[in-house]
């Protein structure tokens, strides 16, 4: 069983791997998203917060060869297909 | 004698209060001002498709961010951080999907208890229905969690069906597999306390992992205990809270803190409970 000392070492491991991650996944990660008509286009370069959104109404999806598309052309689906 | 903490305190007086307080976060969790944040993660189960949710589901985003082959920073990070917090305290408190299944349980109908092991299909779920089959199989696997999960059927399907037929719109119905669920689940919730957190909830699952390091905790003081097995009785989840205060199955209601020689109170590893010796007669 884990001592008061060892508890707080545990938690501010945790608590700092957890921020770190958030952090990391708000402000700097990103990633490329081909549009959905023009695959010659320029890609998308969706922040991960707008990445939670588009999956919220399934606006990407993987296509056969593994890269993310988006499902939609302008107006983004009104909510999840499931 | 241990000294009540002002934690331990505060948890006594809010306990009956309880529902007072999910409601408080159900008005949270109900996107009362219409801001839709949908770019980012709640820590409760509340599924992102219903017109009344103000943040993304974690679960969903999960599940779906396995299936495009993304690590999901934002959410592991949420849900790290909140766990090494709160522990399971976010279903016994926030919860909104807790809530419901807490408020059915008023009704007064037989209850059936689960066995022990039941517990252990959460992680089932976790692995299987949320990362598993998302990442090989894609989302339009039948297993994917929000193909099945009872939440999306009842906060997102039926209100969604429900509008589309006032307007006259085609009724998109979920599948039947879905609705099969949302139907023993409704069943469920009046013969068994909590039966979707205490079986299935895959966030509970994540939560209960970090009910032993959590920074607030169930602390159990065994100098004050007495034997009575009053905290048996109290727990309305079939744990032995002197034995496991922190069990993984436990939502912390904190009911269990009610046990009359406070041999059970909420604590957190920042305040030291203190040893005080209770003043002789003369």
């Amino acid at each position: 069983m884990l001592t008061r000392k060892g508890k707080i070492i545990v938690f501010g491991l945790l608590i700092l791997t957890g921020v770190v991650l958030l952090a990391y996944g708000v402000f700097f990660h990103s990633e490329n998203i081909l549009p959905q008509q023009n695959e010659d286009s320029a890609m998308l370069v969706q922040s991960e917060p707008a990445l939670i959104k588009e999956v919220s109404v399934g606006g990407i999806k993987r296509d056969e060869s593994g890269r993310l598309k988006r499902t939609y052309d302008k107006t983004p689906p009104k909510a999840c297909p499931t | 004698m241990v000294e009540k903490t002002k934690l331990s305190v505060l948890a006594s007086k809010l306990l009956p209060w309880r529902m007072g307080v999910q409601s408080v976060f159900l008005l949270a969790w109900l996107d009362p001002l219409g801001l839709r944040l949908h770019n980012m993660c709640s820590p409760v189960f509340h599924c992102y498709a219903c017109p009344l949710s103000t943040f993304a589901c974690p679960i969903g985003v999960l599940a779906q961010f396995s299936a495009l082959h993304i690590f999901p920073f934002v959410a592991i990070g949420l849900l790290i951080a909140v766990g090494v917090l709160f522990g399971s305290l976010i279903c016994g408190w926030a919860c909104p999907f807790g809530f419901l299944q807490d408020l059915v349980a008023k009704v007064p109908t037989p209850k059936f208890d689960l066995p022990k092991w039941a517990g252990n299909l959460r992680y089932v779920v976790l692995i299987v229905a949320v990362l598993a089959v998302p990442y090989f199989w894609g989302e339009e696997h039948w297993l994917f969690i929000c193909r099945v999960c009872p939440a999306g059927a009842l906060e997102a399907a039926v209100p969604n069906m429900t509008g589309q037929a006032i307007a006259g719109e085609k009724i998109a119905w979920p599948n039947a597999l879905k609705l099969t669920i949302l139907g023993v689940f409704l069943i469920a919730i009046f013969f068994m306390k909590r039966p979707w957190c205490r079986m299935l909830c895959p966030l509970g699952a994540i939560f209960s992992l970090f009910n032993r390091v959590s920074a607030f905790f169930v602390r159990f003081n065994a100098d004050e205990c007495t034997d009575c097995e009053r905290c048996h009785k109290l727990c309305e989840y079939d744990i032995e809270p002197e034995k496991s205060p922190n069990d993984s199955r436990c939502v912390r209601c904190l009911e269990c803190t009610n046990c009359g020689p406070s041999a059970l109170t909420f604590g957190s590893i920042f305040e030291h409970s203190k040893i005080v010796t209770p003043p002789t007669k003369d």
